[in-house]
């Protein structure tokens, strides 16, 4: 039976919805912003970093959504079998992504809005700029949000190494509480 | 506004009021666009301009003016050097755009120069509304105007797609008149 919200032992199928939505926006982000960022000035630039920070803005908006729904439905406990370091490096790097993913787009906001180049998002309606434009403050703006972008990859690859981990070599169903199916071994 | 109130407003902004040309100075003054790319406005500025007005019997009779599309500054280098190339100003072969006016018109308290825009060889009949004023005690020409970018050329080949960089620019200006 699918789960709207949690269930003892998993993620509810909201909480599990707004995780893989988040990721699999969050790797085509990073993709769009490395591609259009080599790119040479031209319309395709110019479309696909339009198209970037409509995303970004996107994923910061499901991102508070996604604590909120959590704050109302905390996750689901860990197995007594993981030790003591363990679960504090998962708090600790789950605390932590949450803030790049807050940090990271709010830096490209930033970026964008003091370079002048502000967002109609998807081309609907009138983003705000959060600052006024200004060179110096978009080169500190485009390095910071380059920073973060890149502890957010770094994280990404840290969080499905130990999913991976407890799902395949671990099997103590902690990958599986984020999983919409079951392990063959519980069913 | 009756005639005499404009005479008025002319002479107190052009102290003189005598038959003589004033030079435009680029310093303390601006010549800003503004247009949309995707969607969202966009403004730069050009450092680089100059010109003349001249004055006859207390009315403004003749502008020349010009402008340096390499001075633009948009705050982005690499959109400026998009700007100077071929598809947009193409400096290397234009290097200045130009207006010069054939008749100025008064319209209340604006007027309106009639004339000739020159951009990258296209030139088209433009208005341009300005006002004079005054600043410091130094007569001040100031006004803005609307203009298709693709009458002229700038942006063309994938920039010619107005969704992604819009079509209609808006031009302000405003700078001193010097008595040369």
């Amino acid at each position: 039976m699918v789960k709207v919200r949690k269930s003892t032992g998993s993620y509810g199928i909201i909480a599990q919805a707004l995780h893989w939505l988040v990721a699999a926006l969050v790797l085509a982000q990073l993709g769009i912003g490395l591609y259009a960022a080599n790119l040479p000035v031209s319309l395709a630039r110019l479309q696909w970093l339009s198209h970037h920070k409509s995303l970004g803005l996107f994923i910061l908006a499901l991102v508070l959504l996604r604590l909120g729904w959590r704050a109302l439905n905390p996750p689901p406990k860990l197995p007594g079998s993981m030790p003591h370091w363990e679960r504090r490096a998962a708090l600790a790097t789950h605390r932590l992504f949450y803030l790049l993913l807050i940090l990271a787009p709010l830096a490209g906001w930033l970026y964008a809005s003091a370079a002048g180049l502000s967002v109609n998002w998807f081309d609907l309606f009138q983003v705000p700029d959060l600052v006024s434009k200004d060179r110096q403050l978009a080169e500190l703006f485009k390095a910071l949000h380059i920073g973060l972008v890149a502890l957010l990859a770094s994280l990404v690859a840290v969080h499905a190494g130990a999913a991976l981990r407890h799902g395949l070599v671990l099997r103590d169903g902690v990958m599986h509480r984020m999983l919409p199916w079951k392990p063959r071994s519980e069913d | 506004m009756p005639p005499f109130v404009a005479l008025l407003f002319v002479s107190a902004a052009l102290p003189a009021a005598a038959d003589q040309c004033y030079s435009v100075d680029p310093a303390g003054g601006s010549v800003s666009f503004e247009l949309k790319q995707a969607g969202s406005p966009f403004r730069g500025v050009f450092r680089r301009f100059g010109g003349e007005l001249c004055v006859a019997q207390g009315k403004v009779e003749r502008i020349d003016v010009w402008l340096e599309p390499a001075s633009v500054d948009t705050g982005l280098p690499e959109i400026d050097a998009a700007l100077k190339a071929k598809e947009f100003f193409d400096v290397a072969n234009h290097p200045r755009i130009m207006f010069a006016s054939e008749s100025v018109q008064a319209r209340g308290d604006r007027q309106v120069a009639r004339g000739t825009l020159d951009v990258k060889g296209k030139r088209r009949n433009a208005d341009v509304p300005f006002r004079l004023g005054e600043s410091g005690g130094k007569p001040v020409v100031s006004g803005s105007f609307m203009l298709d970018r693709l009458d002229y050329g700038i942006g063309t080949g994938e920039w010619s797609d107005t969704r992604w960089l819009g079509a209609e620019v808006k031009v302000e200006f405003s700078a001193g008149l010097s008595r040369r």
